[in-house]
């Protein structure tokens, strides 16, 4: 694991206490830590709400969206009712048709890049994939993929931010006008259709379902997919060993998912002043759930910071957990658990020409967790 | 053929006759409230949590240790927890009752 892209770096943290007292947006923000405390703490939207418009994410998303993300920035009995809305479309991956899209769009960005020298394997390779795979979740037409692409890999932060921000959301826009040319069991129809507490959606609840369908799991995805690449790059034996074994397919998408970790943490405030383990939270601050930290605690995980492919059990919270649990969460093990086969069915070997990681720099932290560049080759079988 | 009743949350009774597989899977064939099953028998997510009747507890065996393992991580559990994805079906667990623990 030499050149690894990751390494914990709240191993010491953990060891100190259950909290790190960080800052985010020039307000203190109560980090927890431990696997079993983040766990507990996601399933209690009482004392840790969801009800906080752009302070979901960390850091807050003001600047970078005009409307509030739906369903996640709500809480129970409201969020039920919101997510209900949209799981026909994000329950389409348990789906025996659905799987087989999946696979031949995969093939078709592996089998060009077989094809060349080199690759570069977020721009040619996994943003595509990102994007084609979002559009049959979204059920839309493929070819609109062709724009999403365009706007990068993480749609909200990509450089300014702003500006690809306002493109994603007149995009939406215009989609929801003309969606019921794609029928109505995409996304958009589904939406323009749904009813909420006996009325019908207004423009701006609709336009903050899409933006996070959009932006929730797009850099996320991409990173997770470089990550597995850059693995068996440099650890051909898992990739064989995958192929020889492909009834631990399954085991290894969660230990990919587990190890990249891709979202490294989300916000809750807290309605009231609270005591969270020992800290002071004031009403209406930021505690944040790490799932990155939570999911190499080492009270829970055997050797965490080493990619073990058959690792069972896997009790990871990279999707988060309890109600606000990642919606995209069976296209996304779809995705990679597919990936992986058709990697182990077409590749013999991956070569790691150069890469160049991606750091999430903080206050009191820095975190690896992709890679801006990453070039690889392929040989085939 | 082997059959197995689920109860569910709600407290309906779903029974499954000639049933194949583990009981996620079964579960999730019959789409049976409750039984989510998102790691696919992975023991990553503990979303297929059943509680076994006490008198067919000799029969499926408890949880194992990698099962238990999750399933304390988890509230609301006794010593009667399985993760239905652990559970395999078969002839000599034919009749077999279990409660869908609510999520």
């Amino acid at each position: 694991m030499s050149e690894c892209p990751y390494r914990d770096p709240f191993k010491k943290k953990r060891s100190e206490g259950p909290v790190l007292e960080t800052e985010f947006d020039n307000d203190p923000v109560a980090m927890i830590l431990g696997l079993k405390d983040v766990r507990k703490a996601a399933r209690n939207h009482e004392t840790f709400s969801s009800n906080a418009p752009f302070r979901v994410p960390i850091p807050r998303e003001e600047k970078l969206r005009s409307v509030r993300q739906f369903p996640i920035e709500s809480d129970p009995p409201e969020h039920t009712e919101y997510r209900k809305i949209v799981e026909p479309i994000f329950n389409r991956p348990n789906q025996p048709d659905y799987q087989q899209r999946i696979t031949e769009i995969i093939e078709a960005v592996v089998i060009p890049c077989m094809e060349t020298n080199s690759f570069d394997a977020i721009h040619d390779f996994a943003l595509p994939l990102q994007s084609r795979a979002l559009a049959l979740l979204l059920n839309v037409p493929e070819e609109e993929s062709e724009l999403w692409i365009k706007w990068g890999v993480h749609v909200l932060r990509e450089g300014d931010g702003s500006s690809k921000g306002r493109e994603m959301e007149n995009y939406c826009k215009t989609a929801f006008r003309k969606s019921s040319e794609w029928g109505d069991d995409n996304l958009f129809s589904i939406l323009n259709d749904a009813s909420f507490q006996g009325r019908s959606l207004t423009d701006d609840e609709k336009l903050g379902f899409a933006n996070l369908a959009f932006a929730g799991g797009r850099d996320t995805v991409i990173n997770t997919l470089c990550i597995i690449l850059a693995h068996f790059a440099e650890n051909n034996q898992d990739l064989v060993r995958l192929g020889k074994e492909p009834e631990l397919i399954n085991f290894a998408g969660e230990e990919f998912i587990r190890f990249a970790t891709p979202l490294t943490h989300i916000g809750r405030k807290c309605p009231v002043d609270s005591n969270v383990h020992g800290v002071l939270v004031k009403a209406n601050q930021l505690i944040s759930l790490n799932w990155a930290s939570a999911n190499f605690d080492d009270t829970v995980f055997q050797n965490p910071e080493q990619i073990k492919i058959e690792r069972k059990p896997n009790p990871h919270i990279a999707f988060g957990n309890g109600p606000h649990n990642c919606l995209g969460a069976p296209h996304a093990r779809l995705l990679m658990r597919n990936f992986i086969r058709v990697l182990t069915q077409k590749i013999s070997n991956i070569s790691l020409l150069s890469f160049e990681s991606k750091t999430e720099k903080t206050k009191d932290y820095q975190r690896m967790n992709g890679y801006e560049r990453l070039e690889l080759c392929f040989s085939a079988k | 053929m082997a059959k197995v009743t689920y109860i569910t949350p709600s407290g309906e009774e779903v029974a499954v006759d000639g049933a194949i597989g583990n009981l996620m899977e079964i579960a999730r064939e019959h789409d049976i409230e409750g039984i989510e099953g998102a790691c696919s028998g992975c023991c990553s997510c503990a979303t297929c949590h059943i509680r076994v009747k006490p008198e067919w507890l000799d029969k499926t065996g408890r949880a194992t240790e990698a099962e238990q393992d999750l399933i304390d991580l988890e509230s609301d559990t006794d010593e009667r927890s399985r993760l239905s994805c652990q559970v395999e079906m078969s002839e000599k667990l034919d009749g077999l009752i279990v409660e869908v623990a609510p999520f």
